[in-house]
């Protein structure tokens, strides 16, 4: 079975956006800081709403925050 | 109000009730840890619904889910094995040990049947209709 993994732009899309805070981010996400933390550092794969509430908050498509890599 | 403010309400809440229940059980009065659970449950909700910030979210429901789900695995198989041992040591050697092997078979039991009842319930509550 080949391995699969989502990767992200979590970190960089924050510090486009005006060096926002993994806080900030949280809030807009609806989410905790842990979570933001967490996905920045690919220990967790989010759900596609909470990874559709991400992108919303960067004002950007799911695609460019998170990409699909087999 | 912040979840720090939250959780310090929430240790005096605590506090107060296990005073309660210890003095309750202490002076040999058994209704009095009922009310004052509840008590302790609705004051505990109504200052929740005042924090703001997330504090649960899908991250944590994942970790309770996957710890949920080893804990039931470790105490059934451990249950289960202890149980049917001290069933058997009950039946040759220890009798007293046998109700005990019987208590926590049929908890296993009664486990396995919640488990399964949830089960049946999640799987139609997420299948597709035909």
């Amino acid at each position: 079975m080949p391995s699969t993994r989502i990767n992200n732009q979590i970190r960089r899309l924050r510090f486009d956006h005006g060096e926002m805070t993994q806080e900030e981010l949280a809030q807009r996400a609806g989410c905790t800081r842990q979570t933001i933390i967490a996905l920045e550092q690919s220990k967790y794969v989010p759900s596609i709403e909470l990874a559709f509430k991400i992108a919303k908050a960067f004002g950007v498509a799911l695609e460019e925050v998170f990409q699909y890599e087999e | 109000m912040s979840f720090k403010t939250f959780t310090v309400i929430k240790m005096f809440v605590v506090i107060i009730m296990a005073g309660l229940v210890g003095w309750a059980v202490v002076s040999g009065n058994a209704l009095i840890p009922i009310p004052v659970a509840i008590a302790a449950l609705v004051i505990l909700l109504l200052f929740r619904r005042g924090v703001k910030e997330v504090v649960v979210d899908e991250r944590i429901y994942s970790i309770g889910e996957k710890a949920s789900l080893i804990a039931f695995r470790v105490f059934g198989i451990a249950a289960a094995v202890i149980g049917a041992t001290l069933v058997a040591l009950g039946q040759k050697t220890l009798p007293e040990m046998a109700p005990i092997g019987f208590t926590l078979t049929y908890s296993v039991c009664g486990l396995m049947v919640i488990y399964y009842i949830a089960y049946i319930y999640y799987n139609k509550r997420y299948s597709g209709k035909k």
